[in-house]
């Protein structure tokens, strides 16, 4: 056999890295001498979380790692990892994740003994329980609310009309440019419209007596809802401009810190932003339309749930039952990251001590659970297109008859 | 003439193939060059060794089999005298096949499944979680204070739960059942079993070793019901109320007595009256996929509009980018042109800068109220809210962002043309554009055809182009599932994962569908040029 | 540069007028370029150094400028990690990715054999096929990988070296391809002819003559790897096994951009090796063709 020169060490090298990745599947090389809970939890988060597990890992001579993802991502990806054997063993997510989380066998249900389970809110557990069994642990809620710069609008207005008079007047003086920083943008923005959707009498889905959300009862032809979404074009781009597509996400909060606008639509995520802004602000309720119900805005629970088949499903689950549920526990992740809690005590003494907890819970106390039903991930898209395009100027009924249809069709698909 | 020259081929019949394998020179390499080899070949050995030892351990005979395989081929390729192209090949072929062939192929085989959320796993993992998921506390359940323990070695023993209940009785359970339990230490601040004659309290992290075991473990206290532990310290009484049945292939549900029969055409377990229980599993579906949209009425009356904008935007903005790229690299392929580095920089500036941000930004700027082009304009255009202008939106921007790479490679190709022979032409008495036109182009276009094919395959399928800037809008108020933007990959995009349920198998049929059609659209344009003429020869 | 000789010369009017019709314009056509390259990038540059960190729309010039997201960027990531990361990646990726390329389009270039044709076409159609469709296969087989040799499996940078250097074969062989082609023939069969092996012709003869491709497919996977995070975020988990671009793309995700700020500031240091590596690669470019020159 004869020797010629061949090509060099990064082409073996590779080759051979290769060959081993084309190894099958099997058991587990890896030492189990130290047990590690792995957490997923988007960055915002993850070092509250690290921190506040701590205490959980001494007690049971065990480590804690806190892998940090994109808080959109968490769920595709999970789903993924959960199919390829290679999940955490506990992620945090939204409460509306769980009906698709159950569909796919992804969660483990958790049992909460009583004492624990009754220093929680109530709407929160129930907000996390999918045929009448609970899958995850809730610890923080978010709504949105109104933000007023006090120097511009002292005064929280009672109701939309109120609110528009005020802005109005401001702008025509001059001194500002908007009447409100409402997030719509060309896709449009259903979970911020619903406040007002719901309060000039519209609705999404229909509910039985039970509190349950009715997938076939979907109400966006309905005349109610109709009418209120001709209320809120008055409100659009070709009524009074107050709502409209050049305002997004990307720039609402600019709009309102900058002093352009005196009124913003805002969440508890705005709230660092605002502190570190050179200006005064309230937090109030969003107010309805004059004469129609209050505004309803989606209130988003954040809760902590155990991947099914993880390895280390006895710690997790303990962690869930006993530790999330730790007022202890929920006011050090509050400390590093200030949300809302739904653990009733912690949410007692916090309140106390920032007003701005207390203005938020109290603008959300009308709120309503986003609807954790499957099928209300297929109506964000179509709805807040037509949104937008009625915002833009086109014909109410139209749009939200052919929406419905489309909303429709793929649910029943 | 391009290809001659460029080439540098011979003149036919005395192609290249002398230099084809073995030939005259076999085993002329120098020493140096057999010693390289020889460790080489003994590293990768020794890698394969590597990667075979976990198999042999996990008993993974096919493994070992692909191992063995990958090093006989890589002996046989690099020792053998026949193989000469291979040498070249092999390294990045394997790592082609392994990291982009077998996944694209693994996807095209979900194309005939009914892979989507709620059909992810198999039959067993379905049926693993419809029933632990139909546990609940039974109607007058009771909570007790948890202690794991065996009787044995706390790796292996048997488990006992030492269970305290509210009243403060003590109970030890196994799978026999529960009896009370005399002599135990109870600690009065949790109320838990801390110590008990004749077993072994686990620890923590003993007890969470042995945590499937414990998932499935339940003392049984009659009537099917069973205490089961939740967590490490507390422990519930509760009932299974679905339980599957190999013989019927179906689930009953105690409570409401509905039978679920498993249906394995669509990999779910209904009921006689249709309904599904929402764990289901992914079985085969045959073309099912396939046909979903092409009899879809919707679907086929955007596609082709979709298809259309789709070769017009990839062909606007291959063509653009091509003409923009090209002319910064003519202006600057001079000698001595006094900051050529600096402009070089400016110019690829764009390309240098994260795509995702300036994707966001371009958006940006074409705001109706806020944005940078209306204030420089004084105009008051909704760009992104109506169609035309919202494509021109689209294609400017990705302009801006691909011209850089044409450039580069322009630049590149520029160099490798000689520049004797641009002059010659124009001594013979050629102007400037017809030098260009006659000699530099034709010469460009052979190393740029191909670049040109995989920019317009690349833009075809440029999801985060449009997907960041309009997400496929405007939309037509009646239509909100087709937008002016909307590329076929965008559309398939939001068909298939709109946000509540993730449709692999039929994202994956229409992808297959897409990749057919460009493909096809690619190797037509491929081979009516100059470059495939030049892999011909 | 050596090719300075002039072979023609036509114009004798005055100097501006030669200037002009030499420099003149091609200053005039850059500068109209640049100005098209660099106002977003202005932009950018404004929402990294504006105290708000949100992304205000419109303004070229910031409100205000401080080193707040920075500042910010610093104290609350793992930057210099994140950083160092991103570097390994894309020079190891691009210096094998080179290497594997180059390999490879020699025996484009150079060799006939069966399944050539199909191999380069082969090589274009693969990319078209959407990829983020894959990201489930990537998973399934990085996990059975993972168990076997946790080494090269999920959330280590080996792992994801490789699914990167799966695209090392791709357009960029093509590109070099051409480039091989244009180098003479009469040079390797000279040299062969001497009783140079095919290996020698490649690495003494061959690639010193095609410098410039070799730099510009460096660049060009330098860019495409530091900017990468689709990929990165299926791999990378532990907080400082990540990328800058990957962690960048996580903190707009998450905060709903009120990190554009933080995000603008990295994302301008990210674009910094690109344009280092540019410069540097540049000489390069130059060389190669200096090299060609005198040989050719």
């Amino acid at each position: 056999m004869r020797l010629r020169s061949a090509p060099a060490f990064a082409a073996l090298a590779a080759t051979a890295l290769m060959a081993t990745a084309c190894g099958g599947g099997g058991e587990d090389a890896q030492e189990g001498t130290d047990t590690t809970l792995v957490i997923w939890s988007d960055p915002e988060r993850a070092a509250a979380i690290e921190a506040a597990a701590q205490s959980f890992a001494d007690t049971n001579g065990i480590k804690v790692d806190v892998q940090q993802l994109a808080f959109g991502d968490i769920q595709g990806d999970l789903l993924n990892a959960h199919q390829a054997g290679n999940a955490p063993d506990i992620f945090i997510g939204a409460h509306d994740w769980t009906g698709n989380l159950v569909r796919n066998g992804a969660v483990q249900p958790v049992e909460l003994p009583e004492h624990r389970a009754e220093t929680l809110d109530e709407t929160s557990v129930q907000a996390l329980t999918y045929d009448g069994q609970l899958f995850g642990v809730p610890y923080s809620q978010e709504n949105i609310f109104l933000m007023r710069n006090t120097a511009l609008a002292p005064d929280a207005p009672e109701t939309f009309e109120e609110l528009v008079e005020v802005g109005t007047s401001l702008k025509e003086s001059g001194e500002t440019s908007e009447v409100l920083s409402m997030a719509v943008g060309q896709e449009g923005d259903p979970y911020r419209m619903n406040a007002l959707f719901t309060s000039a009498g519209g609705y999404l889905f229909g509910q039985d007596d039970e509190g349950n959300w009715d997938p076939t009862d979907l109400g966006l032809n309905s005349d109610e809802s109709i009418a209120a979404m001709e209320k809120i074009a008055e409100y659009g781009e070709a009524g009074q401009g107050v709502l409209r597509r050049s305002i997004d996400t990307q720039n609402d909060a600019a709009l309102f810190f900058d002093g352009e606008a005196p009124f913003f639509i805002a969440g508890p995520w705005n709230i660092g932003d605002a502190d570190a802004a050179d200006l005064e602000y309230a937090i109030s309720p969003i107010p309805g339309f004059e004469g129609e119900g209050p505004a309803r805005p989606y209130i988003g629970y954040q809760a902590f749930f155990v991947t099914e088949g993880s390895a280390n499903s006895a710690l997790a689950q303990e962690f869930l039952a006993n530790h999330v549920t730790d007022p202890a526990f929920i006011l050090s992740l509050y400390e590093s990251d200030p949300r809302t809690p739904v653990q009733l005590e912690a949410l007692e003494e916090v309140s106390a001590d920032d007003a701005n907890i207390a203005a938020i819970a109290e603008a959300g106390a009308e709120g309503m659970p986003m609807p954790s039903i499957p099928e209300m991930g297929e109506t964000w898209e179509p709805l807040g297109k037509a949104e937008a395009a009625i915002i833009g100027g086109a014909d109410v009924r139209e749009t939200m008859e052919s929406t419905h249809e489309t909303i429709a069709e793929k649910i029943g698909g | 003439m391009s290809s001659r020259s460029s080439a540098g081929a011979p003149a036919p019949g005395a192609p290249a193939r002398t230099s084809l394998p073995g030939g005259a020179f076999a085993g002329s390499g120098s020493l140096w060059g057999q010693v390289v080899k020889i460790a080489l070949l003994g590293l990768f050995t020794a890698l394969g060794v590597w990667a075979a030892l976990p198999l042999y351990v996990g008993g993974n005979w096919a493994g070992i089999a692909v191992v063995a395989a990958v090093l006989v081929l890589v002996y046989w390729v690099y020792l053998s005298k026949r193989t000469v192209p291979l040498k070249y090949l092999l390294p990045g072929v394997l790592l082609l096949i392994t990291f982009q062939i077998l996944p694209v192929l693994y996807t095209m085989s979900t194309s005939v499944t009914n892979f989507s959320d709620g059909h992810r796993g198999d039959k067993e993992q379905a049926i693993a979680a419809i029933e632990a998921y139909s546990v609940t506390r039974a109607e007058q359940g009771r909570e007790f204070g948890l202690t794991v323990a065996t009787t044995g070695d706390p790796e292996s023993g048997e488990l006992v739960f030492l269970l305290t209940d509210p009243e403060g009785a003590a109970y030890a359970g196994d799978i026999e059942g529960l009896r009370p339990l005399d002599e135990a230490t109870v600690d009065p601040a949790s109320g838990r079993v801390t110590e008990a004659f004749g077993y072994t309290v686990l620890s923590p992290a003993q007890v969470n070793a042995r945590s499937q075991e414990l998932e499935e473990f339940a003392v049984p206290v009659g009537d099917g019901a069973g205490i089961r532990a939740s967590g490490l310290s507390t422990a519930y009484e509760g009932r299974a109320t679905r339980v599957y049945d190999a013989g019927c292939d179906c689930i009953t549900d105690a409570s409401t007595g509905v039978v679920y029969t498993a249906d394995d055409e669509r990999g779910a377990f209904y009921s006689e009256d249709g309904e599904r229980l929402a764990q289901g599993w992914r079985v085969n579906v045959g073309f099912d996929n396939f046909a979903r949209f092409l009899f879809n009425p919707t679907f086929a009356s955007s596609f082709f509009s979709i298809l259309v904008w789709n070769i017009g935007f990839a062909v606007a903005v291959t063509g653009l980018v091509f003409v923009v790229g090209l002319a910064v690299a003519l202006t600057l392929h001079v000698p001595k042109l006094r900051g050529k580095q600096a402009y070089r920089i400016l110019v690829v500036l764009p390309y240098a800068m994260s795509s995702l941000a300036m994707y966001l930004l371009w958006r940006d700027m074409f705001n109706t109220d806020f944005g940078l082009f209306n204030q420089l304009l004084g105009t008051n255009v909704d760009w992104l809210g109506d169609a035309w202008t919202a494509r021109f939106a689209v294609i400017l921007a990705n302009v801006w962002l691909g011209y850089p790479y044409m450039f580069l490679v322009a630049t590149g190709a520029l160099q490798a043309i000689p520049r004797e022979l641009t002059q010659a032409a124009r001594i013979d008495g050629a102007g400037a554009w017809q030098a260009f036109r006659h000699v530099t182009l034709p010469m460009l276009m052979v190393a740029m055809t191909p670049i040109l094919i995989a920019t317009f395959a690349f833009n075809f399928n440029n999801f985060n182009a449009v997907w960041l800037i309009t997400k496929g809008g405007p939309f037509p108020p009646d239509d909100p599932s087709a937008g002016a933007t909307d590329l076929l990959i965008t559309y398939t995009y939001r068909m298939a994962f709109s946000q509540a349920t993730a449709e692999y198998g039929y994202a994956a049929a229409l992808s297959v569908m897409i990749f057919v059609i460009v493909s096809v659209m690619s190797v037509i344009s491929l081979s009516r040029s100059k470059a495939l003429q030049e892999v011909d020869r | 540069m050596t090719a300075t000789t002039r072979g023609y010369r036509r114009s004798t009017g005055s100097a501006f007028a030669l200037w002009a019709a030499r420099f003149g314009w091609r200053h005039v056509v850059m500068i109209a370029v640049a100005a098209f390259a660099l106002f977003p990038v202005l932009f950018v540059v404004s929402a990294a150094v504006n105290p708000v960190g949100t992304l205000s729309s419109a303004r070229l010039w910031p409100t205000g400028a401080g080193l707040d997201n920075a500042v910010d960027l610093f104290r609350n990531t793992p930057f210099t990690t994140w950083y160092a990361n991103s570097l390994f990646f894309a020079v190891a990726n691009a210096a094998a990715t080179v290497f594997l390329s180059a390999l490879a389009a020699y025996a484009f270039s150079r060799m006939r054999f069966r399944g050539r044709r199909v191999g380069m076409i082969g090589l274009l159609i693969i990319q078209m096929f959407p990829q983020f469709l894959a990201i489930v296969a990537i998973y399934l087989m990085f996990s059975t990988v993972g168990e076997y040799r946790p080494e090269i499996g999920f959330d280590t940078r080996w792992g994801l070296l490789l699914v990167y250097l799966g695209g090392a074969l791709s357009i960029n062989t093509w590109l070099m391809k051409g480039f091989f082609d244009t180098v003479p023939t009469e040079l390797d069969e000279s040299a062969q002819i001497d009783g140079a092996t095919h290996a020698q012709v490649f690495f003494r003869i061959m690639l010193p003559l095609v410098t410039p491709v070799l730099a510009i497919v460096g660049l060009l996977v330098f860019i495409s790897t530091i900017n990468e995070f689709l990929m990165a975020s299926v791999f990378l988990r532990d907080t400082d096994a990540k990328t800058l671009g990957l962690g960048l793309y996580q903190l707009v995700e998450s905060q709903r951009n009120a990190n554009f700020g933080m995000f603008s500031v990295g994302a301008v240091m990210l674009s910094l090796p690109t344009l280092i590596v540019f410069w540097f690669l540049q000489r390069y470019i130059t060389e190669g063709l200096t090299a060609g020159a005198v040989k050719g």
